[in-house]
């Protein structure tokens, strides 16, 4: 082999292009400036409108918007509403919570993994459709469960009403409880095996132990799970709706609704409303960070942990009925009674052969005009959604993991932001952007595509950061050592590497964005419905059956796309991971 | 001019400075190594010679043609060098002869001649047959070559190589070490070699640059560095020497005469020392020292002391002996049966006494 000498190398002819930014510079810059700019003009923008508004810019300036916020008295109520839902949705994810992880990772109660499956499950089913299914087990009248309770004791009406403020709170506690569990669950497993014995080695009691050691240990990832339960909870515009409107309980969000949905729509009042929801989120959320930083220090451990597990004996088979009766009522009974009412004539009627039919699958995927459009727009709108976020997310990365460029880190805040942000607020900061000038999109289909990308972007920038990670950036450099452009190392190595990776970050933010509703019914218009907007009015018509068929179907297609992510990361881990369907 | 031509490098990170203007100049064919602990500055030097960073101030040409300036640099792609990483960075998704090929594909090279010189340099690097075998089928050695033959395949003019033996046992080591030798003499591709082993460093290059801190410490044959070091870390990092502190008390023409304890010794002086010393230490390698008086002889010094204590190392015996106070190391051949204890003579050259600043000073 013989050393070549490159062309145009000659001691003579001392070249300039040196002193010229190098080619790859532009070409990586175009590409990832653009991604910069279309996270700006989707995020940046509808924020800094949000913010403007609130103080009633553009028409004049003043803060009599945040003072009727807090003044006018429906919006004291919601206030109070949704503080008082947080509170107790918070609690209760503790009760639910605590008693499941240690159950399933602690304890040798038979069937944790089915129970760990069914939390799962309750985590990704849409929370709006676990309200829907709690009206037909909890109507004040028909409600299945009331009649039973009816029948065995002899109650003359009731005696439950979902439409109450505990009714919110238990569809949403149910919901939520979630976070609490996966935190603690994922706690208790780290905890090394020798901590407890060093305890007991020292004369500690197993009840000693768990009080002075375990629980000491997981103690900030219960109450961080449960703050997140509750910031989520309050950003839940589904089940408040579904579950609080008929009540005339108002929450937040369903207040914000209301308020640009008037006439007229009052825009300051619902950005200052918009602005107090956010705060009350970043409070919580700023929380919440403090407690799991101190959570740090039960991982020291790192890999090969070894967990010490209870042997229960006889007590085994309450704890199996207390966690069965719980996800029973989280996952089973709202799955299996909407299942139920979509394949039933009429859903008050008795179960029976004759009640059986398939017609209400047909009316909600072939007949019902809006359902259609609404399926169709929800398929269209989650896959641009995905496909758009997925490239801006991973620019968004491939800055923070391979770059040193100023001001990187910004930008992944302004990308990881939407995360911490409800729905509901995110439409509000949209509306107010595009509905004056510089894109034409208020009452298009656009304007939902922009508010899903917006919403969602975190998932796929933080699943694309997380799987740039794992490239050794060597790779790329041994492929520009050998002669590759910028872009030629990134389209034949790191791409091709990326590539599962990058597929479930696409569904991570299809599957959140194909059943979005919080940011859509405020942004929704005649034509553009997606299947959320065709759930939401189609129960408004009380059309239960019909809503139930639409609803398993939504479900179907969420779990086929969850399976997908599963088997994609080669573990169960995903469905852990993953973040819920947002109402 | 040298073929490669670094000029004032300087780099630094958020504040950090990783190169304090570095100067090299290096010849066509060369093996060079940049040696120094981890920190001291060589990756940041081969990274910008790759055009990977680009520097704050200084220059780099090759050839006469300037590739690296604070205004811009080339990028890595048009700079035609080879570079093997320390992790290998072979791509796992491609099979082995993709691997190789890649550069070729770039290149545009005809599909046949592909073949043909992924062949030939596969032969070369002793991978026959493993053609399609993909990464995780192979062994850290093999994709060692395999990182080694998807940069030659290329025929670069200058070779890049990141520690590229330290993820590799001890066994394989020695026998890469050996076979990188080999190679760099038949293509006459100029090697510039990042390691932290001295031993390695010593063993491959045609000259070695010191690195510590940022900056070059010496540049020179490995005898040069091993035996007249520049400073007292050069002397350290280059292996196993007795730092006897002393005083000058006379000096001439490279060499000076220097009291060490109540005993005086002559030495000469190291590299780059400029104007009279007072306070010097004096470096000796271990096995410069000789156990026993010699016959008087001018051209070396003779140090007398007591065997603390002999530890038997196999292949050598490790001596300790108390010279005015003082713990001198000497490592010598296994004939000696000096009991402890007893009064033992030093014979030294006088060549292998270099005296240096103190670190002090």
């Amino acid at each position: 082999m013989q050393a070549a000498v490159p062309a145009g190398a000659s001691p003579d002819a001392p070249s300039t292009d040196a002193a010229q930014p190098a080619a790859f510079l532009s070409a990586q810059a175009l590409v990832l400036g653009l991604a910069v700019a279309v996270l700006l003009v989707l995020v940046g923008y509808p924020l800094l409108w949000l913010l403007l508004g609130a103080f009633g810019l553009p028409q004049g300036f003043g803060l009599e918007h945040f003072e009727r916020a807090f003044t006018r008295p429906q919006n004291f109520a919601a206030l109070l509403n949704t503080l008082e839902l947080a509170l107790g949705a918070g609690v209760l994810s503790i009760l639910f919570g605590v008693p499941l992880a240690w159950a399933t990772a602690r304890s040798d109660m038979p069937w944790r993994g089915l129970v760990h499956a069914l939390v799962a499950l309750s985590y990704i089913t849409p929370p709006y459709l676990t309200a829907l299914a709690y009206i037909i087990l909890l109507g004040p009248d028909a409600g299945h469960f009331n009649r039973l309770l009816r029948a065995l004791f002899g109650f003359q009406s009731g005696p439950l009403n979902i439409f109450s403020m505990p009714g919110v709170i238990f569809v949403i506690g149910i919901h939520v409880f979630a976070f609490t569990y996966f935190l603690t669950y994922s706690a208790l497993k780290s905890v090394d095996a020798a901590l407890e014995e060093s305890a007991q080695m020292l004369g500690a009691r197993p009840w000693q132990t768990t009080l002075r050691i375990n629980l000491p240990l997981v103690a900030p990832a219960i109450t961080g799970g449960a703050l997140l339960a509750a910031i989520d909870s309050m950003a839940l515009f589904g089940p408040q709706a579904i579950i609080g409107t008929p009540a005339q309980i108002v929450f937040l969000p369903t207040r914000i609704y209301a308020t640009i949905g008037g006439y007229p729509p009052r825009w300051g009042e619902a950005s200052a409303l918009s602005l107090l929801l956010v705060a009350l989120t970043v409070a919580g959320l700023a929380l919440q960070r403090g407690y799991l930083e101190r959570r740090s220090y039960i991982t020291v451990g790192g890999r090969g942990v070894r967990t010490s597990t209870a042997a229960l004996g006889a007590w085994r088979w309450p704890l199996l009925a207390f966690c069965l009766l719980l996800v029973c009522f989280s996952a089973a009974a709202p799955l299996g009674v909407l299942a139920l009412t979509a394949v039933s004539h009429s859903w008050t009627e008795p179960l029976s052969l004759a009640n059986l039919t398939l017609q209400h699958f047909y009316t909600a995927l072939f007949q019902d005009q809006v359902s259609v459009r609404g399926i169709l727009n929800s398929f269209k709108l989650a896959t641009a959604a995905a496909t758009l976020a997925v490239l801006i997310g991973a620019a968004v990365a491939y800055l923070d993991v391979r770059s040193n460029v100023r001001g990187r880190r910004l930008l992944d805040y302004l990308a990881i932001l939407p995360l911490g942000l409800p729905g509901t607020v995110m439409a509000v900061g949209i509306l107010l952007a595009f509905i004056r000038v510089p894109l034409p999109i208020y009452g298009t289909i656009a304007i939902l595509l922009v508010a899903y990308v917006a919403r969602f972007l975190p998932l796929a920038t933080r699943s694309a950061n997380a799987t740039f990670r794992q490239i050794d950036p060597s790779l790329e450099e041994a492929g520009r050592a050998t002669g590759a452009s910028w872009w030629h190392a990134v389209r034949r190595i790191l791409l091709p590497l990326a590539r599962p990776g990058l597929l479930v970050a696409f569904l991570l933010v299809f599957i959140p964005a194909f059943g979005e509703l919080s940011a859509t019914i405020l942004l929704y218009t005649g034509g553009t419905e997606t299947i959320a907007i065709a759930i939401y009015r189609l129960n408004d018509l009380g059309q239960l059956e019909v809503v139930s068929a639409l609803a398993i179907f939504t479900i179907a297609v969420v779990l086929a796309l969850m399976g997908l992510i599963s088997w994609l990361s080669g573990s169960n881990r995903a469905l852990a991971e993953t973040p819920p369907v947002r109402g | 001019m040298a073929f490669i031509d670094i000029v004032g490098i300087a780099k630094s990170f958020g504040g950090l400075s990783a190169l304090l203007g570095v100067d090299l100049a290096v010849e066509e064919r060369e093996f060079i190594t940049l040696l120094g602990p981890s920190g001291c500055g060589k990756t940041t030097m081969l990274r910008t010679l790759a055009g990977f960073l680009t520097p704050d101030a200084g220059t780099i040409k090759v050839a006469g043609r300037l590739l690296s300036s604070p205004r811009g640099v080339l990028a890595p792609e048009q700079r035609r060098m080879g570079m093997v990483f320390q992790n290998y960075a072979v791509w796992p998704h491609m099979s082995v002869f993709e691997n190789v090929a890649f550069g070729l594909r770039i290149g545009k090279i005809a599909h046949g001649e592909i073949a043909q010189r992924v062949g030939r340099v596969l032969a070369a690097v002793g991978l026959e047959g493993l053609q399609g075998r993909h990464p995780g089928q192979l062994s850290g050695g093999q994709q060692q070559r395999v990182a080694l033959a998807r940069s030659l395949v290329v025929e670069p003019t200058i070779l890049l190589l990141d520690e590229p033996l330290s993820n590799l046992d001890a066994k394989l080591r020695e026998r890469m070490r050996s076979e990188l030798k080999t190679l760099q003499r038949r293509t006459g591709i100029t090697f510039i070699h990042v390691t932290h082993d001295q031993a390695e460093a010593m063993a491959l290059s045609d000259r070695i640059v010191v690195f510590n801190q940022g900056a070059v410490q010496q540049v020179g044959t490995p005898r040069e560095v091993y035996e007249r070091p520049a400073n007292l870390f050069v002397a350290d990092f280059m292996g196993l020497v007795n730092k006897l502190p002393g005083t000058v008390i006379a000096q001439a023409a490279g060499k000076a005469r220097v009291r060490i304890g109540s005993q005086t010794i002559d030495a000469e002086l190291s590299h780059g020392v400029i104007g009279a010393l007072k306070a010097v230490t004096v470096a000796i390698r271990p096995e410069a020292i000789r156990l026993g008086a010699a016959a008087p002889d001018v051209s070396a010094n003779v140090l007398r002391g007591r065997l603390v204590e002999s530890a038997f190392l196999g292949n050598i015996i490790d001596h300790q002996v108390d010279v005015d106070g003082m713990l001198v190391r000497v490592q010598g051949d296994r004939r000696h049966g000096l009991a402890t204890g007893s009064a033992v003579a030093l014979t030294i050259p006088i060549g292998d006494c270099v005296a240096m600043r103190s670190e002090s000073d």
